[in-house]
Formats: C-alpha cells, sequence, structure tokens
C-alpha cells in the first residue's frame, strides 16, 4: 500500500520530479561513462599498453659492462624459477628492444628494434585484442611471424617515412649482436604500424626468434622476460617482489681441470670483485708467498693457491689452461691465464683455487657456463664459498658484510682474522634492488653504471617503475571521477532536500490527515522514503541506458589524432569505454545511497509533523 | 455507559512570550451512541477539545479517557493506534487523499489496519460507500467530486473501521445550507444504523436540530449542556 500511495504521488508533481529525476539520471550517465572511460584507458594501459611495453612484471638482463645485451645464459633455470613464483595463467614472454640503426631507400634513422613472440598460440580473442593495439592497415602485428620473406619487420608510421619505405621494401639494419660485435641484417617491411603514440613511435618489431639468431643468441640463452599477470593492478608489485627474492644469486666459480706443462689438478676458480673496497679487501686478506699484490689485483689478475703452486711448480708469469666442463656445450670450456701471484693457502681460501679478477673471469664463464649445481655435488668447495651465510644482496652494501660481524664469524669457524673477504667475491649475475617507482629507477641504474659491476645485471621491475607515467593517468583519471561523484552528491543533495521540502509543504495537511486516521510516524517516512527512492531508481535506469545509448554514439566517431600523446587511449582511433556489470551496479548503488541518505532527513521531519499543527495548515 | 470522561482538561498554546489558554477547565462525559453537538463562536476552543479527544493533540492538564482508557498518559504510537481503531475523523475541508480514488479512499483505514483480507476490506468499502449514495461514484478521484459528495466519501472513511466514536470539526462549514442539512442526515443516520458516537462542532446554531445533545462553548469554558 504504501509502494501504491509513493508511487501515485511521485506522478503528482510530475515537472518537480521529472526535474529532479533528470538530474539524478544525468548523474548516472555521467558517472557510468566516466567509470566506464576510465576503466577502458585502464584495460588499455594495464592489459594492452604496459603488457606490450614493459609487461605487468619485467625481468631485464645486462650482461657485459658496456655490451649492454640483454642475455641470461640459462633459460630453463631462469624460466623456472619464475614459473614456481607467480600463478599458473600468467604468460610468461621474452621480449627486448635493439638499438639498430635502420637505412631504407636512401635514408637513415635510428630505431629501436622489438623482439615479441608471435610463435606460441594466440587466441582469436588475443588475436582482435593484438589488432586493437596495434593498428597495422590491411594486417596484423602477428604477420612478423611470416617466413614466407627474410626477417618480416613491421615498423611505425614515422619511421616508414623518415626511412621512406613501405610494405615489401627492404631496410638494412646495423646493431651490436651478443657478442658486443657490430653486425648488418635485412629485414623485409611486411606492414606500417599506424599507431602514432610515444611509444610506438621509433619502433619497429619483428619476431623474437629471428632477432635472436641475428643477434647470436644459443638456443638455451633467454632474452628479458614480460609476465603478464592477473589483476595486475593488485598483484604486480608483490610478484615482482616476490620473484626478485626468488632470484638470489650464488657465488660465481669454475671447477675444472688445471694443466701446467705436462701436470693437471683439479681448481676451483673464484672470481672476485673489481671495485674499490673489494680490491681493498682482497688485498688485505691475502698473504703472497710470490708475485706482487698490485699486479694481482688489476684486471688481468690471478692468483694461485700455494698448495697446487707447489705441487705444479706454478709461478708468477707462468701460463696455465684451465678446462671444464660445459652445462649445455659438449664441448668442454677452456681457457688460458698467466698466473700474477702465489698466495698462501688454507681450508678457507682452498687448496686447490684460482682468484681471478671479475674482468677475466665473467667472459669465459658466461660464454660457456658450468652446471654449478653438478659441481657442487662432485668437488669440494673451498670454505668460503661454503660456510660463511650467502650474500642476501639486498643491497649492494649488504653483500660486504660488516668487518667485524664478518671477522667473528670467521672466528667461530675456527678462521684466521684475514678471512672476511667473501663479500668481495662475484656472484652468478648482479641482483638488482627492487625500487617503487621510476624515479628510484633511474637513481639506481646511475648508481650501478657507475660500480662497473662486470656479472650479469638482473633487474626485476613491476609496471609500476617501468610504466609509472602511464599508470599516472589513471590516477588523474580516478580524480576526475572523484570530483565528478562529489559534484553530483551536492547536485542531488540540494535537489532532493528542496524537492522533498517542497512537497512536504504541500502535503501537510495530507500528512497531518493520514496521521489523523491512524498511519503510524514510520509509514510516513517510509512513504517519503520510497518515493524519493523509486524516483533515483527510475532515474536510473533511464540514465544508464542513456549512458549507454551516448557511449555507443561516441565510438562511432573516429578521431584522427596524429602525434598527440593522448592517441594512447584510443582503440583503433575510436574512443573506449569498457562498462562492466559491476561498476554499473556500483554506481547505480552509489546514486540510490546518496539520494536515501540526503531523503532521510525531510523525511523524517515530515513524519515527526503534529497531525493537529499539520491539520491547521493552510497554503 | 461513558465513552468519553473529561476532568479539568486544560490546554495552553505558547504563543510567543504569551500564552493562549485555548481550553481552562473542561469536564465533560459523553455517553455511548450519543449525537452530540459542540457550539461556540470562533475562537472558543472546539477544534481544540475535538483535538484532545481525537487523540491528535496532548492535553496541557486534565484526564481524558477514551473508551476507559486514560489517553494523556499514552505514547505517539498507542495514540496512533488508537485512532485508526477507536476513532473516525470528519473534517471540514473533507481532506482526502487525491492520488486515491473514492473506493481506495474508503479503504485506506482498513489497509493500515492490516487486519483484513483485501476482499473483506473491498466488500466493506462498497458496503458503506453505498450507504452514503455513491455507488455510482465509486472509482472518481476526489477532485472529480462535489463537496457534499466528498464529505460523504469521508463519512464513510470514517465509518469503514467501526469506530467507537466520530469526531467532525464543523463538517458542514464548506458546504452550502442544503448540502450540509443533507450531510448531517447522513450522520444521524449513520449514528443509528452502527450506533456509533458522533461529536461534531459547529457554530451553526440551524444545525442544532440533528444533535440529541449541545454542549456550548465560549472562551475555552462549557457553559451549557
Ligand atoms: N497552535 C496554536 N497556537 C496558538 N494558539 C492556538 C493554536 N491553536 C489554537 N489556538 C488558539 O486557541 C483558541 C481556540 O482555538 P480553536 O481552534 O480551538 O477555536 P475554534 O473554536 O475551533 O474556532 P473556529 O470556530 O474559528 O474554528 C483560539 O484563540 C486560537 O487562536
Ligand atoms: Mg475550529
Amino acid at each position: 500500500m504504501l509502494l501504491n500511495l509513493s508511487l501515485r504521488n511521485l506522478f503528482r508533481q510530475k515537472r518537480r520530479n521529472l526535474m529532479l529525476g533528470i538530474a539524478i539520471g544525468l548523474g548516472v550517465t555521467i558517472l557510468i561513462m566516466a567509470s566506464s572511460f576510465s576503466r577502458g584507458i585502464e584495460d588499455i594501459m594495464f592489459n594492452k599498453i604496459v603488457t606490450y611495453v614493459a609487461g605487468h612484471v619485467s625481468v631485464n638482463m645486462n650482461e657485459g659492462l658496456g655490451k649492454r645485451v640483454p642475455v641470461f645464459r640459462d633459460k630453463e633455470r631462469l624460466f623456472s624459477i619464475i614459473k614456481k613464483n607467480v600463478e599458473q595463467d600468467a604468460e610468461i614472454d621474452e621480449s627486448f628492444g635493439v638499438f639498430t640503426r635502420a637505412i631504407g631507400n636512401g635514408k637513415a634513422d635510428n630505431m629501436i628494434l622489438v623482439a615479441i613472440d608471435t610463435s606460441k598460440r594466440y587466441t582469436e580473442e588475443r588475436k582482435k585484442e593484438v589488432r586493437e593495439s596495434f593498428n597495422v592497415i590491411g594486417g596484423s602485428l602477428l604477420d612478423i611471424g611470416t617466413s614466407a620473406v627474410a626477417n618480416a619487420v613491421i615498423l611505425s608510421r614515422d619511421r616508414a617515412e623518415s626511412l621512406n619505405v613501405k610494405k615489401n621494401d627492404v631496410i638494412s639494419i646495423r646493431f651490436r649482436n651478443v657478442f658486443g660485435q657490430n653486425q648488418s641484417e635485412r629485414l623485409t617491411v611486411v606492414g606500417v604500424l599506424q599507431n602514432d603514440n610515444i611509444f610506438m613511435q621509433g619502433v619497429m618489431f619483428c619476431e623474437l626468434k629471428n632477432v635472436k639468431a641475428m643477434m647470436g643468441y644459443r638456443p638455451y640463452e633467454c632474452a628479458n622476460i614480460h609476465i603478464k599477470i592477473k589483476d595486475p593492478k593488485e598483484n604486480a608489485v608483490r610478484v615482482a617482489d616476490k620473484i626478485h627474492s626468488a632470484l638470489t644469486p650464488g657465488p660465481a666459480f669454475i671447477a675444472g681441470k688445471l694443466s701446467y706443462l705436462s701436470s693437471e689438478s683439479e681448481v676451483v676458480v673464484i672470481p672476485f670483485r673489481g671495485d674499490d673496497d673489494s680490491i681493498r679487501l682482497i688485498g688485505s686478506s691475502f698473504e703472497l708467498l710470490d708475485g706482487k699484490m698490485d699486479d694481482v689485483l688489476l684486471r688481468d689478475g690471478v692468483m694461485i693457491s700455494s698448495n697446487i703452486a707447489d705441487k705444479l711448480g706454478v709461478k708468477p708469469s707462468s701460463e696455465v689452461l684451465i678446462s671444464y666442463n660445459a652445462k649445455f656445450e659438449k664441448e668442454r670450456g677452456s681457457f688460458k691465464v698467466q698466473i700474477k701471484g702465489v698466495f698462501k693457502s688454507d681450508v678457507y681460501k682452498g687448496d686447490n683455487t684460482i682468484y681471478m679478477h671479475e674482468a677475466l673471469f665473467y667472459p669465459k664463464f658466461y660464454d660457456r657456463i658450468p652446471d654449478l649445481d653438478k659441481e657442487r655435488a662432485r668437488v669440494s668447495l673451498p670454505e668460503v664459498l661454503l660456510s660463511l651465510p650467502e650474500s642476501t644482496n639486498k643491497d649492494r652494501s649488504n653483500t660486504f658484510l660488516p668487518e667485524d660481524l664478518n671477522k667473528k664469524r670467521a672466528s667461530a669457524l675456527g678462521l684466521t682474522d684475514q678471512a672476511y673477504f667473501k663479500s668481495a667475491l662475484g656472484n652468478e649475475w648482479e641482483l638488482l634492488d627492487r625500487t617503487r617507482n621510476t624515479d628510484e629507477m633511474r637513481k639506481k641504474y646511475a648508481a650501478q653504471a657507475r660500480k662497473k659491476i662486470r656479472a650479469t645485471t638482473m633487474d626485476v621491475n613491476s609496471m609500476y617503475e617501468s610504466a609509472s607515467d602511464v599508470l599516472k593517468l589513471e590516477s588523474v583519471l580516478n580524480i576526475i571521477t572523484l570530483w565528478a561523484v562529489l559534484i553530483l552528491f551536492f547536485i542531488i543533495l540540494i535537489g532532493v532536500v528542496n524537492t522533498l521540502r517542497m512537497t512536504i509543504k504541500e502535503r501537510t495537511r495530507e500528512i497531518g490527515t493520514i496521521r489523523a486516521i491512524g498511519m503510524q510516524k514510520r509509514d510516513v517516512w517510509g512513504i517519503f522514503m520510497i518515493e524519493t527512492s523509486l524516483l533515483s531508481l527510475f532515474a536510473s535506469f533511464a540514465g544508464t541506458l542513456f549512458a549507454f545509448v551516448l557511449m555507443w554514439l561516441l565510438t562511432l566517431i573516429r578521431f584522427n589524432v596524429t602525434d598527440n600523446p593522448l592517441g594512447i587511449l584510443l582503440v583503433s582511433n575510436h574512443l573506449y569505454f569498457l562498462p562492466t556489470f559491476g561498476s554499473v551496479l556500483l554506481n547505480i548503488t552509489l546514486i540510490l545511497v546518496i539520494t536515501v541518505i540526503t531523503a532521510y532527513f525531510p523525511a523524517r521531519r515530515a513524519a515527526n509533523l503534529s497531525s493537529a499543527e499539520a491539520l491547521r495548515h493552510y497554503e | 455507559m461513558n465513552i468519553i470522561e473529561i476532568k479539568g482538561l486544560k490546554k495552553d498554546y505558547p504563543l510567543g512570550k504569551t500564552t493562549v489558554n485555548a481550553v481552562r477547565g473542561v469536564d465533560l462525559n459523553i455517553e455511548e451512541g450519543e449525537f452530540i453537538s459542540i457550539i461556540g463562536p470562533s475562537g472558543s476552543g472546539k477544534t481544540t477539545l475535538l483535538n484532545v479527544i481525537g487523540c491528535i493533540d496532548t492535553a496541557t492538564e486534565g484526564s481524558v479517557k477514551v473508551g476507559g482508557a486514560e489517553i494523556t498518559i499514552m505514547n505517539d504510537r498507542a495514540l496512533t493506534d488508537l485512532r485508526l481503531h477507536k476513532i473516525g475523523f470528519i473534517f471540514q475541508t473533507f481532506n482526502l487523499i487525491p492520488v486515491l480514488d473514492v473506493i481506495e479512499n474508503v479503504e485506506f483505514p482498513l489497509l493500515l489496519m492490516k487486519k483484513h483480507t483485501k476482499s473483506e476490506i473491498r466488500k466493506r468499502a462498497l458496503k458503506l460507500i453505498e450507504e452514503v449514495g455513491l455507488k455510482e461514484h465509486a472509482t472518481h478521484r476526489p477532485a472529480e467530486l462535489s463537496g457534499g459528495q466528498r464529505q460523504r466519501v469521508a463519512i464513510a472513511r470514517a465509518l469503514v473501521t467501526n469506530p467507537d466514536i466520530v469526531l467532525a470539526d464543523e463538517p458542514t462549514a464548506n458546504l452550502d445550507s442544503v448540502t450540509g442539512a443533507q450531510i448531517l442526515e447522513l450522520m444521524r443516520e449513520m449514528n443509528k444504523i452502527e450506533n456509533t458516537t458522533f461529536i461534531f462542532s459547529t457554530h451553526d446554531e440551524h444545525v442544532l436540530k440533528y444533535a440529541n445533545r449541545v454542549v456550548k462553548i465560549k472562551d475555552g469554558f462549557i457553559m451549557e449542556g
């Protein structure tokens, strides 16, 4: 009955209620459109741009000081570590960019050759997504997977113009390969990318396997890893942290045979770091029986334990051959080094050890990596590689344990005071600290460049560092939406309160009558609440409908934005709205809650009117 | 048996800094089935008295018993309930609910009672509409009726719950004398059929002949009756 009465009352002051209804409805329209637009942008950012530019989480490698090659020499190991630390449905892809100098038809320009893996099976949905994200006229980005032409490539319109090339033309590029040598290659243009946004300008895309072959990657080696996860906003940082701590490296060493003249011995080769602190630590920790410490600490410095030196007759300036089993190649790794010093061996430093400057060690080590797990089981390693706690490498400074602590641990093991140099030894790779944003990340890179790290650096980033500029846009949008909600709140507040006040005034005698007849206060209150709720419910539905019509109309418009960074917010030159059932429901609920809250007090005032007073009321 | 017993009733209204003594000490007993008229000049306190009896206004002092129950100590909820079940109202300005048609207006108090089925309610409402002679207009909205017809609807609405008392504050004041007379006839008739106590106020001497008892009130005092 209350419902019936409210409904009829609603149609009584048609004009007034229509006005309020339109206000509320428009509010809903604005809210739904704003949130759908912002969700659309979020979708573009998180699932399209960020995914293809950097991944939600990325693991980036850098091998060889100055060479800047994104390579990790044990693909399987890296993938298995990552897989263990992400959800089952995460997509793990190799991807990297190579700086190249490209020459087209009489013109040249600098470009980044981006390698993406199209070889895995794409679902229809993903194919469509790729088509929408990368607008290639008359084709798809996935065309680079073709084997009909050599090294198919798709490049940005910007660069197609500057190189004066079109489809089926050949571009030749020059770049530096994995070995740090300059190399040229010919690519065939199979398409031109129409997207004109900051991310796509100087870019050309090429199939991962082609780029890896050009660059000289071996089958068991991999490049940077991009990981696409579910709910990246929630999980990206957590997953990045988790992968980061799983990627803590162990100490690097090569266990093999040392040959000198006609005699042989087992040997463990250990790198020491080349930075000033480490050099000082090594210099003060080792006692040379032969040779000069100054020579040992140079970039080609090598020292051998007195135990094998005595056994084989090795002296400073002797050239020895070291050979060992490689993990992936049949052929054994082998290299010659010239000994610069002989140190006094002990259980800690090892009786059969060679310590070598990292500049000398890592090129050999990475060129043919040994199977360290296997070697650990096979040979007995010197205490230094076992006893002291493995450096957590959270922070580079942490790898240098405080001296007193190192000494304490060493003496607890019954070792001499000089044995605290573990922190000066090199690891399998160098894990960079996690950072929280692009700024920190840049600082980290600058600091890392100064340190001249020789081991492959490994860097785990979430999109919040690698794509934080893009993500900033999202928070701007959220602020806009929040403002829209606030303004709507006040419009509705004023509208509802005013309308109700007028209505209540008009109906005062009626309220007095129904109260006299015997309606309880609560029901009078109910009538007004139901009335307002119904109004806002109808208005919300109308507003929702209107929002969908508007969004549909807006997506029909084609925008031709060139060289406008905001172009990234379009999908194939059209606005992109992503209304979800949940968000629409949420918006309608929000409006309903606002109206109910604002109607509460006027309705209560109406219910509390004294019946006698109300009946006396004449307009 | 006295359906209403009033003793030493006073009602003051604060008006700015002063107080208006609308009723200044009224003792009044009304028996069941009476058809009683309260007469007095404008401002004499008729409406005030009826409002207190009808439980829509509170007494400042004194005791008011309706059907044996002391109403001056009841809370709003109980008073509302009492109004719904025991009292019917007829207003000078008819006060029908404009969005409801005749039959819905009459059904309204029964719906509030939540005691009867839909068909019972409809039956009872139709019976009363017939009794007040508006069978043909059952589906009309109040705006489509004349004043007299509206007051008939109000009478039907007041009686539909079978109340003990019907209070009518100047029920004929907004009607011409012929129509007013018809309305009073009707009320009188209903009083006889249903044996409902009727209390109506008026300042029109002409209508006194319908009453079987007249209470004269002036300046908040009962002068006679
Ligand atoms: N809410 C109020 N506030 C202040 N004074 C009031 C109020 N209600 C009534 N009065 C005063 O109380 C006195 C009695 O009023 P009441 O309405 O009972 O008179 P009445 O006999 O019904 O008059 P009428 O014939 O004009 O309807 C009057 O002087 C009036 O001004
Ligand atoms: Mg009066």
